[in-house]
């Protein structure tokens, strides 16, 4: 064989060549999985953070929830009243006498509850929020204007309902200086309220009845009076 | 990175079929040439990946197959240089068996050159069979352009003496 022959049997051997489908397979393997892993590697990273966070507002989400049914000196009672407080800051200035009253309401279905499931320990402390209740309300009525409104006077209606209630089951005075003040005020601007109004003669006889409680320092019997005024005179 | 992987494929589809044939001719195996081949691209695909300055691509990816196969004996304690009589068969999978089965003495040369020694081997592949210019071939062989080309004639004529042989 001549060096040429040879050199030309050399150049055959080109025909060595890897099979067509293991050369893509194995490109792709090389190229193809790496990005998937630096993709996952990435994403995950970058997704850490907003699942922490995620988790974080899914467990204060929780607690507030859970809060909800809690009572006075339970751990999770304060969450219930931040939570109260934060849907109170889109209230508008007229509906917060509303808002404070159908607070008292709660606080009063609370101690209740407490006063139902014999819990002493907390009956203390339902008691000192139900009062603070009253005279936060009591503060809200002194400014408010107009406290006229139909579900003003509802919730007004409802909460000497359920106190009476509560107190005729425990056996104690709610509020006392709160209580008083607040029926006081309450009574004080609905009488005031309805003597601008246009009254049927009954209407009036009950208005001057009322007034004269009020003169003669029972509060509670005289808003219990005007109430009923308020509420048919809507 | 999409770039550096699309000049990495450019890479792989240029140089896949020359690693394969390198590997292919030292190990007489489809596959483990296969093997050695994607380890070989792999490597260099992680190069690529640190950003490592890469000049001579293939120079760079005939360096790791190199490097490989000679790993490769040496773990399997086998010797490169075997003689034409107890060279292993092909793989009876690879294509090439099939086509060169009619053709005894293109099989013969392949029995031959994978009998030369590792230096021998390289030149004449890397010279007669894929082309590379002769200053490339100093580069891998780290000899200077004359003594490279001294040592292709003397490989060229080695080959000879061993089909003359055989």
């Amino acid at each position: 064989m001549t060096e040429k022959e040879l050199i030309a049997k050399i150049k055959q051997l080109r025909q060595i060549k890897p099979e067509k489908e293991w050369v893509v397979l194995t490109k792709e393997k090389i190229l193809g999985s790496e990005p998937k892993i630096r993709w996952l590697g990435l994403f995950d990273y970058q997704l850490r953070p907003i699942l922490a966070g995620a988790l974080m507002a899914l467990i204060i989400f929780g607690l507030f929830s859970v809060s909800q049914n809690s009572l006075p000196g339970d751990i999770l009672y304060p969450l219930k009243k931040i939570s109260e407080k934060g849907q109170a800051i889109f209230v508008s200035k007229s509906e917060e006498p509303k808002v404070k009253l159908e607070w008292v309401n709660k606080r009063l279905a609370e101690l209740k509850e407490v006063a139902l499931k014999n819990q002493t320990k907390k009956l203390a402390t339902a008691l000192r929020e139900t009062e603070n209740a009253l005279a936060e309300a009591a503060k809200d009525l002194v400014k408010s204007e107009n406290i006229a409104q139909k579900e003003v006077v509802e919730k007004a209606k409802e909460m000497i309902v359920k106190k009476e209630e509560i107190e005729k089951t425990l056996g104690v005075e709610i509020g006392g200086e709160e209580n008083e003040n607040f029926t006081k005020v309450l009574a004080e601007k609905l009488i005031k309220d309805l003597e601008n109004r246009n009254l049927a003669k009954e209407q009036k006889e009950i208005l001057e009845k009322a007034k004269k409680d009020f003169e003669n320092g029972d509060y509670q019997e005289a808003l219990l009076k005007v109430l009923e005024l308020s509420y048919n005179n809507e | 990175m999409p770039n550096i992987k699309k000049k990495f494929s450019k890479i792989y589809d240029k140089y896949v079929e020359q690693i394969y044939r390198f590997v292919f001719l030292k190990v007489n195996s489809q596959e483990i040439a296969q093997d050695l081949v994607s380890e070989t691209f792999l490597r260099c695909w992680e190069a690529f990946k640190d950003k490592k300055d890469i000049k001579n691509p293939r120079a760079f990816l005939y360096q790791i197959a190199r490097n490989l196969v000679i790993d490769y004996y040496r773990e399997k304690s086998k010797v490169v240089m075997v003689s034409a009589d107890s060279a292993p068969l092909p793989d009876p999978r690879e294509g090439l068996e099939e086509k060169t089965n009619k053709n005894l003495e293109l099989e013969r040369i392949k029995n031959c050159l994978s009998a030369l020694k590792e230096e021998y081997q390289n030149a004449i592949i890397w010279y007669y069979l894929e082309g590379l210019p002769v200053s490339e071939i100093a580069h891998l062989l780290g000899k200077t352009e004359g003594a490279t080309r001294v040592l292709i004639s003397r490989a060229l004529q080695a080959l000879k003496d061993k089909v003359s042989e055989a």
